[in-house]
């Protein structure tokens, strides 16, 4: 059986973390909001945390401190307690890392890693999302056929988040007809390959800070040797369950930021003569904000912890994600009712977490653990 | 460029403080502890100044129980080289700043230094007299609320801004000094990842206040420890008109204030 209590390297993690959070993050997430984008003075801070650095080994210009799955999802949770749509903004460059460093060839760690251990805020990115009702992670539509010496890779993504900005993609396609994971794959795509587009910044409702795009492509020619992992493939259920754990832990961080809104608020403001967290209405809420989520966070440490044993983990990732999400949005709305008519106002961050919890529980591959 | 920074682990400031059943200090259960942000800001400026040098080291000097390790680990986090950890909760429990100025001073004279760094108070105690006792201890000239250090290529010399009412001063000192850390000298860093994980391998010295040869006795006691009283509520003048109402408050500031 493991322990409840964070170690001294994971206090230290959530430490500096939430100082990041609280002061780079929170003060600029309303104005990212409206704008509908991040400035690049930020991403180049956040850069400077080393979160992507951290991980990668050193022959290829990393620190080699090896991957903690649960030690990223401590970290996602205390980023996205500051903001979700930057806290998602700032891990991007692991979701084409991390998947490269644990199931890439050694040629492409070599290709790919060093680019992602300098001083500059770099992005690859991750394209799983396509656009179909009835989504499912693991029927994708993409295809990647193979010819003699290549690829042809055909469908759309969308929601690829920071797709604007990063020099490679690692799009999820299917290379077989077969129905099951079996036949899914990711293939490193380079922006400037022909037949690929970039669409439209989305306009989503939720999340508007974090630039998303539709890309579109239209019979890539995709090199052997850039399909993840080489011959042999990937570990599709692995790759979609790192996913899973970190965007679980990223939906705790927004809800608990909501929680400790509310409670606060709750403390000061006053109807008919006594702050308001003093009603049952309001108190049973808080209530129940905390136990949701103090559950979703149990239920994802112990997703991550899985993932760090390297047992199976597809059931525990995805329990984690859908009752992390769950909970966010139910947390939110929680929120925008303890606020009552501050809670649509826009002068309070209640509404815009509600609206990115609603936008969250659509997502699939915008944080990796 | 060799430095020392002296740091306390305080109360974080958001900390809700309570006082003990002895009325002599604060509980000590539940509170979170942090570097003290004046010291944070030392820590900083040695790390800056060894980068400008581009050689040194930046030791990390604490007197505090087991818990000040934390905030000892946040400074090798942030990069400090190395770190003395004089952990004696006994000595610590009582040290007034005498006392606490002794115990950094004889785990300081061994360690090499150009520039000792201290925060211009810990948050805490605000007592701002362990620099001061420091430099008389080991015979530094102090500066304190320094905002602005630019050290000579030979680190024979430095010239310190330090903060004057309505203004500020510009200061030549000899090297090796002390000097107290303001808010505006400097911009602190945020632990990176990989700063964390490295922090972990580097060396602590722990030692023990008699490991130091530090037999002082404090020379002063906290008697009594209190809470500010809480706020009354405020009161509001009524009136008819602005004449009535400026009538009924020169009634209240004579009658009920005694101000005027």
């Amino acid at each position: 059986m493991s322990t409840f209590s964070l170690d001294e390297d994971q206090r230290q993690i959530r430490d500096s973390m939430q100082r990041f959070a609280a002061e780079e993050m929170r003060p600029i997430a309303r104005d990212c909001d409206e704008d509908a984008g991040i400035p690049d003075e930020f991403l180049e801070k956040s850069w400077e945390l080393g979160l992507t650095a951290n991980i990668i080994p050193e022959k290829y210009g990393g620190y080699e401190f090896g991957r903690s799955v649960l030690n990223n999802a401590i970290m996602a949770e205390e980023l996205a307690y500051g903001d979700l749509s930057l806290s998602l903004a700032v891990m991007v460059p692991n979701l084409f890392v991390l998947p490269v460093m644990e199931m890439g060839t050694d040629l492409q760690k070599e290709k790919y890693l060093p680019g992602f251990c300098g001083d500059k805020y770099k992005v690859g990115t991750l394209a799983i999302i396509e656009h179909f009702i009835l989504f499912d992670a693991l029927d994708i539509k993409t295809t990647a056929e193979r010819n003699q010496d290549h690829y042809v890779l055909n469908g759309e993504k969308c929601l690829v988040p920071m797709a604007d900005k990063a020099d490679h993609f690692l799009v999820v396609a299917s290379t077989s007809k077969s129905s099951n994971n079996e036949g899914i794959d990711a293939f490193i795509v380079e922006k400037s390959i022909e037949g690929l587009t970039i669409g439209e910044k989305e306009k989503n409702m939720g999340l508007n800070a974090l630039p998303t795009n539709t890309i579109i492509f239209k019979d890539c020619k995709i090199p052997l040797e850039n399909r993840l992992g080489g011959e042999q493939g990937i570990d599709y259920i692995n790759l979609i369950s790192w996913c899973r754990i970190g965007l679980a832990a990223t939906a705790i961080g927004l809800a608990g930021a909501t929680k400790d809104y509310c409670i606060d608020y709750a403390k000061e403001r006053i109807a008919f003569g006594h702050p308001i967290a003093t009603r049952q209405a309001i108190a049973f809420m808080l209530a129940e904000m905390a136990i949701e989520i103090d559950s979703a966070r149990l239920l994802n440490w112990k997703a991550a912890w899985t993932a760090d044993k390297r047992d199976n983990l597809l059931r525990l990732a995805y329990l984690s994600k859908t009752y992390a999400s769950e909970q966010a949005f139910k947390v939110a709305d929680y929120g925008v009712s303890i606020l009552g008519g501050h809670g649509v106002i826009r002068e309070h961050p209640v509404e815009m977490w509600f609206r990115n919890a609603r936008a969250f529980s659509m997502l699939e591959g915008m944080a990796i653990a | 460029m060799n430095t020392v920074v002296c740091m306390k682990q305080v109360p974080d400031t958001e900390t809700l403080i309570k006082i003990n059943a002895e009325g002599t200090g604060i509980v000590t259960e539940g509170v979170k502890w942090v570097m003290g942000p004046y010291d944070e800001y030392g820590v900083e400026e040695a790390l800056q100044q060894k980068e400008k040098f581009k050689a040194g080291k930046v030791t990390i000097v604490s007197l505090g129980p087991d818990r000040a390790i934390e905030a000892i680990r946040t400074g090798l986090a942030m990069g400090a080289d190395t770190a003395v950890h004089i952990n004696d909760a006994a000595f610590y429990e009582k040290a007034d700043p005498y006392a606490t100025a002794s115990a950094l001073a004889a785990a300081i004279k061994d360690l090499e230094y150009d520039v000792i760094f201290c925060g211009k108070q810990a948050i805490d105690d605000d007592s701002g007299q362990v620099p001061a006792i420091l430099g008389e201890l080991l015979g530094l000239p102090v500066i304190t609320q320094v905002i602005k250090l630019e050290v000579a290529d030979d680190k024979s010399k430095a010239t310190v801004t330090r903060e004057v009412e309505g203004g500020h001063a510009i200061i030549d000192v000899p090297l090796p000094a002390i000097l107290t850390a303001q808010k505006g000298l400097n911009e602190p860093r945020y632990a990176s990842l990989p700063g964390i994980m490295k922090a972990k391998k580097k060396p602590v010295d722990v030692k023990t206040v008699a490991d130091l040869g530090v037999s002082v006795e404090p020379m002063t006691v906290i008697k009594e420890m209190s809470l500010p009283p809480a706020r009354q509520a405020g009161k509001i003048i009524e009136g008819e008109d602005a004449a009535e109402k400026a009538k009924a408050l020169a009634k209240a500031l004579h009658e009920e204030a005694k101000l005027i």
